[in-house]
Order: C-alpha cells, then structure tokens, then sequence
C-alpha cells in the first residue's frame, strides 16, 4: 500500500475539480493505487455536496425546464457508456487511455544509458506528463526544477536522500529541490511525473543537455 | 451562504442500515425505473436554481454558460439516473458530482482545451465498496453539516472560494491578498474542524 501521498489541502483542489489536467490524473491514478486517499476524497467531495445544498438557489425560468424536456429523448453521447473501461492489469484505466498500449509500443527518447522518457499527450498546454524509465540500479542525474513535480511510482521503485518509494507512492515538490533518484537495484522503475517547468540537470557531465530538456506540455 | 437549512432531519436519515430515503433520491430512483417526466419536473425545480447558483457562484461563467451548464447536467441526470445508486450516495451528492464534472469539462472547452480526457475520466476505477462507506459518507454529512456553523468565517469563506467558485489555492490567495501558506493552512484547519480528515 502506499505510504506517500497528496497533501490533503492539494486533494481538496483536486476533489473540486481545480487542478490543472495533468496534475489531476496524475492524483487520480495514485487514487486508484491508495483507498486511504480515495476515503478521504470521499470525504472532501461530502464536504462540496454540503456547499452545494447549502448555496442560496439561482431562479431558473420555465423556458429552461421546457428545453430540457424537449430534449429528454435525445441519445446519451457514446462517452457517457465509455465511463467504466474496466483496467487491463495493474494500470490504472486513465494511465492506459493515454497510453494507448503497453510500455513497450511507447516511444522512447533516450536521455541517458539508464534513462528513457516518453512523452503522453494529455491536452494540458501547461504541463508535462510524462513516463520516466530507469532501469535497475540505474541513476537519474542531479537535477532541479524551475517549477513543480508530481511523481508518481507506478511499477518497481526509487530512492533519493529523503527516503524511498514504492509502487503507488506519490511526491510533490516545489520548485528548486535538487535530488538525484536511482532506482531500486532488484528491478526497473517506471515513474509518471507531471511538470510544469523543465527539469535541469546540476552536475557538470550532464549540463550540456539542459538546452535539450525543453518542456513538452499538451 | 451557508446557513440555510439547520435540521439533518431533512435529510430522511434513517436506520443503521445505511438505507437512505431522502426525498430526492426516492426521487431519482423513480425518474429510473419508470422514465417518469413529472418526477424529473419536480427534481429539476429543485436542483437546477442550485446548479445555476453553482455556476454562478465567483461570476465565473456568463449568464448564457450558466444556463448551459444547467441544461447539460439536468439530461445529464436523466440519461444517467439508472447509474444512481442509493445505498453509495445520496441525490443531492451525485448531482452535484455531475455539476462539478461538467463545469470542469466547460471551463476546459471555453479555453479550448484540445484533450482527450473528460472530468467522468478523472473518476477512480473502483469506488470505495465496503459495506460501511455509505453509511460513513451519510454520517460525515451529517457531521458537516452540524459543523460548518462552528467554522470560523475565513475558513468558510476560503471553502467557498474553492469548491464553489472553482478557485485554485493561488488564486484564492492572490484575491484575499494573502500568502498561499494560509489559505492552505486555512483549508487543513477547516478539514480537521469538520472532522473529515482520515489517517493516512
Ligand atoms: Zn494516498
């Protein structure tokens, strides 16, 4: 079970629907992976229904309710049967939407002999959503961000100076962290990391690429 | 805003069972199972003037959108309503689920987002199952809603601002004019004075 998660007031936006995309379905798969979190989302999303209920009502002109009406017997949009896709495997269904076949069909950009990135179309102009692979034993390079990182572990598991982390396991940092993450010895890591700034490496070997790490949101 | 109605007796609340018998979830159970038109006028004389409350609520949609959003989550209901289960949520939860998920989809198509993702996407795969998660969803209502008179006002008025006026953390703050540490830290008080905070 996972032992890293979202903040509490980062899963408030989330439950009221506020967060940018990216960040949403990266909190939303660590969901799927953590029932504590989706009790407490529970929780938040009771709280929005007691605001809701509790809102002083807008009037709502009967010309509203007769268009409504009229339209009643008009086909349900395809999407609205597509909700339950049930999940092949352990991934969660939204990871796999975007995905659109398993890791090994992805395209890869190698960044270094330990590390592949590849990159996943969500629609977010501001963020990068993106899959991390690091194989065993293998290091990311030093790095800090200008801006924000959502990661989540989604198969094998990685370790920095603060700890290590398993499948599930969610962190968010804030801009200028610098850390360098290496996977666990035993097997490869696969991480989603959502960002909204670019990542820059700090050790001299491997700033020359900074220039080539731009953010690849959408 | 928050005051209007005081008796959790409203709510039908009855039994350990955890069965539920409010009024509009009866409701939205009948609307379901025979199609009834005159059951969907009564619900959506009561749901729309609060729809349109939440799509209003910030000013952030126009009167026009307002009154899209209002269409969209009312055909919503109906063409969803055999979706509606009454032992897992209460009328008035899944409503307002509905209506957060389609203001969402509509604040992302009005900045023409070009995605491939819908907020009904964002959904966890399985929901909560035990035999317990509605009755602990009816009780944290309940506890809510006896709560939220206790909470101090900035703590309500930054609720507010998140659920119903769809701000972010930061822009709550830029508005307040304060530092984005309090108003997370408002949002963490808050939480723990409702008590809905959960171990984790
Ligand atoms: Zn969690």
């Amino acid at each position: 079970m996972a032992k890293f998660h979202p903040r509490v007031d980062l899963l408030t936006e989330y439950v009221a629907g506020i967060l940018p995309l990216a960040q949403s379905a990266c909190i939303s798969a660590h969901l799927n992976y953590c029932p504590q979190c989706q009790q407490q989302s529970a929780r938040l999303q009771d709280l929005g229904a007691v605001l809701f209920d509790s809102l002083t009502p807008v009037p709502v002109g009967d010309a509203l309710l007769n268009t409504v009406l009229a339209r009643l017997d008009e086909e349900p949009p395809l999407s609205y049967r597509r909700a339950q896709d049930p999940a092949v495997g352990r991934l969660p269904a939204l990871l796999q939407r975007l995905m659109k076949g398993d890791f090994s069909e992805l395209s890869w950009n190698k960044i270094t002999s330990s590390l592949r990135i590849s990159y996943l179309k969500t629609g977010d102009p501001g963020y990068e959503f993106a899959l991390y692979h690091i194989k065993a034993g293998g290091k990311i390079p030093e790095h800090t961000h200008r801006g924000s990182e959502m990661t989540l572990v989604l198969q094998g598991g990685f370790s920095d100076a603060a700890g290590s982390y398993h499948e599930g396991d969610f962190l968010f940092r804030e801009a200028s962290d610098t850390h360098a993450p290496t996977a666990l010895q035993s097997e490869d890591c696969i991480c989603l990391a959502v960002l909204d700034a670019p990542l820059r490496f700090t050790s001299w070997k491997y700033r020359w690429m900074n220039p080539f790490l731009q953010l690849r949101a959408g | 805003m928050v005051e209007k109605r005081n008796d959790s007796a409203s709510d039908g609340w009855q039994g350990p069972t955890g069965r539920r018998t409010d009024e509009w979830s009866e409701c939205l159970t009948q609307i379901a199972a025979t199609g009834d038109r005159a059951a969907f006028t009564r619900f959506f004389r009561h749901f729309a003037p609060l729809i349109k409350a939440f799509a209003l609520s910030g000013s952030s949609l126009s009167a026009a959108h307002a009154d899209e959003l209002v269409q969209e989550v009312m055909l919503k209901a109906w063409q969803k309503a055999s979706a509606f289960n009454p032992e897992k949520a209460a009328a008035s939860t899944w409503v307002y689920t509905i209506a957060r998920n389609c203001r969402t989809d509509m604040f992302r198509r009005l900045q023409k987002f070009d995605t491939p993702l819908a907020a009904d996407d964002f959904m966890p795969d399985q929901e909560p199952s035990e035999p317990f998660a509605m009755l602990q969803s009816r009780r944290s209502r309940d506890t809510i809603h006896a709560l939220m008179g206790t909470l101090p006002p900035d703590q309500a008025q930054i609720l507010a601002k998140v659920y119903m006026e769809g701000k972010s953390h930061a822009e709550a703050a830029a508005e307040l004019d304060l530092p984005l540490g309090t108003v997370k830290s408002r949002v963490r008080l808050a939480i723990q004075k409702l008590q809905i905070q959960i171990d984790r």
